[in-house]
């Protein structure tokens, strides 16, 4: 039993070290001078240097990346809450025979694969002369959160209490009325976790922004990823600076997204 | 609750709109355009009817490209539910409640890191020469190993990387699956004196059959977007042996030829299949 017990904290321990360690590693490395990096045993001692970091955030191509993927992601998540929160409200409190259906297409559209929407879109935005815009990629990006908004906002309406909203009707709260002041601020803490998930998903997307944009619109991972294609004289610090920077968004939001697991899971262990 | 409201209409309507837009504008243009001979270079191109399919099945970089396609798919779908359902019990086992909540939060580290972050942080790390996984086996052997630029291994070392990222992340949700069992069968086959990995195995999971199920489907969904990976990663190489179809249709239709059309018809197929076999999968698994 103890060993058995041994073991398997031990496998834990190993698989959390394994969660971390490679982002901690990057992170040191993006702290290193090249030649501490480009060692043939990896160094945890070394003289730390914000060199990198200072290169990043002084390049012209990173900052333009980085307002382009706040534009982006802002944007489309906004469009995306705007009129997905409703939608999401409509589905979950007013059924009518076409609910399921309705729920099973906004599911389906994650079915298609990025590459077979990002085709035919770049040939449109080509042709309307919107290639490489913020707007092109906004748009399309709004296809991804208002999906996204609605598939998690429908359980989190659901738990609200109906009694409450009934309640509110009694008062002489009309629907409207309602939805905002008693569902919406209910369902808040949720519907957080919903929208900032669909923020990181957007702010990770990769694939549609490399096809829909070639130098104005860029998002900030297509310009990581051109800093990680880069030839020789590879500038591995500056590398790694730069995938710290794309990474902290998503991972600051982490404790809200754990929130919405759990709030979840709550529901059906009642 | 059912007062007649145009509430629903007025709350349904433009998003609904706009999603069916947004997805069946692309998709019939894609159709569309997979019947012409378009290319990048020239805007315009003419009608040349299924031509682009009947190449394609003759391409054998296409017929290579779903062979790797589905070989990631089983890879990373298999794997994935294994190490989730592993340690997924393994956390339930024998970690404390206070335990369980700091591991949750760091077994989402992973998944929530941008495609791109996590394909870098492992391509540098399983790098010949600089890379701290590699390291032991160079300080061992001395010989450098090159696992991203060797065929026999590329494809299953990125396929790594992404069983990382959701592995561990559903590995939370099997936890979290584990926790609204009801405790009664396990006492009762505790009593049985059934051992431990028993009762996973025959009382636990059986009765988890339809959430697992849930999300292998999921899982399945999410293995079609390995482009971010192997882009970074590998780039489809070394030659062909990670290109997968997404990949190839990015490559035809931008960086090698400019084959808009070809790669269209790309495009078209993959949409059906995966609408398809997801569909027919869905509807089985929520009857």
């Amino acid at each position: 039993m103890t060993v058995s017990r041994i073991l398997g904290k031990t496998v834990l321990y190993l698989a959390a070290f394994s969660a971390v360690f490679p982002m901690v590693w990057t992170a040191i490395n993006a702290f290193k001078n090249r030649v501490d990096i480009v060692t043939p045993t990896p160094l945890f001692i070394f003289t730390p240097t914000l060199d990198n970091f200072a290169y990043v955030l002084g390049r012209e191509s990173v900052a333009a990346g980085l307002v382009n993927s706040l534009l982006a992601a802002g944007g489309s998540v906004l469009i995306g809450a705007l009129l997905g929160l409703p939608a999401a409200y409509a589905i979950a409190r007013y059924p009518n025979r076409w609910s399921a259906d309705i729920q099973f297409f906004v599911l389906s559209l994650r079915f298609l694969p990025p590459v077979a929407v990002a085709i035919p879109l770049m040939v449109i935005w080509l042709d309307l002369g919107f290639y490489d815009t913020l707007t092109a990629l906004i748009a399309t990006y709004t296809l991804l959160t208002l999906a996204t908004v609605i598939w998690l906002g429908v359980p989190a309406f659901a738990r609200v209490p109906k009694e409450v909203e009934e309640a509110a009707r009694v008062d002489g709260y009309g629907p409207y009325a309602v939805f905002l002041l008693i569902a919406l601020p209910i369902a808040m803490r949720s519907l957080i976790g919903a929208v900032a998930f669909a923020f990181v998903l957007v702010w990770n997307e990769f694939l549609i922004a490399l096809m829909l944009t070639t130098s104005d619109a860029k998002t900030l991972p297509i310009v990581a990823s051109e800093l990680t294609q880069l030839g020789r004289d590879v500038p591995w610090g500056i590398l790694n600076a730069s995938v710290v920077l794309l990474s902290i968004p998503p991972l600051l939001l982490i404790g809200i997204l754990s929130g919405l697991l759990n709030n979840a899971f709550r529901r059906k262990s009642n | 609750m059912t007062s007649r409201t145009r509430l629903p209409t007025i709350f349904l309507a433009p998003p609904l709109l706009i999603l069916a837009a947004l997805a069946f504008v692309p998709t019939a243009y894609a159709v569309y355009i997979s019947f012409r001979n378009r290319e990048l270079s020239r805007p315009d191109g003419s009608f040349v009817g299924l031509a682009n399919y009947i190449d394609l099945f003759s391409d054998r970089r296409f017929v290579n490209a779903v062979g790797v396609s589905l070989t990631w798919e089983l890879v990373t779908v298999t794997l994935t539910l294994l190490v989730a359902v592993a340690l997924g019990i393994l956390l339930f086992e024998f970690a404390s409640a206070r335990q369980r909540a700091v591991l949750t939060l760091v077994f989402l580290v992973p998944v929530i890191l941008p495609r791109v972050s996590a394909a870098f942080v492992w391509k540098f790390a399983f790098h010949p020469l600089y890379g701290i996984v590699t390291y032991p086996y160079k300080a061992i052997t001395g010989q450098p190993l090159d696992l991203l630029s060797n065929p026999a291994t590329a494809l299953m070392t990125v396929a790594l990387v992404d069983v990382w990222q959701w592995g561990l992340f559903f590995a939370v949700i099997v936890l979290k699956l584990l926790e609204t069992l009801p405790p009664q069968p396990f006492e009762a086959a505790r009593l049985d004196h059934a051992r431990p990995w028993e009762i996973y195995l025959y009382v636990a999971l059986p009765m988890l059959k339809a959430p697992l199920i849930s999300l292998t489907f999921i899982k399945m969904i999410e293995s079609l977007r390995a482009f971010d990976l192997i882009y970074v990663m590998t780039r489809g190489g070394p030659g062909i042996t990670t290109e997968t179809l997404d990949m190839y249709a990015f490559s035809q239709g931008f960086i090698e030829s400019g084959r808009i059309s070809y790669a269209s018809g790309m495009a078209v197929l993959m949409m059906l299949a995966t609408t398809v076999i997801f569909t027919v999968i869905w509807k089985r698994v929520k009857p």
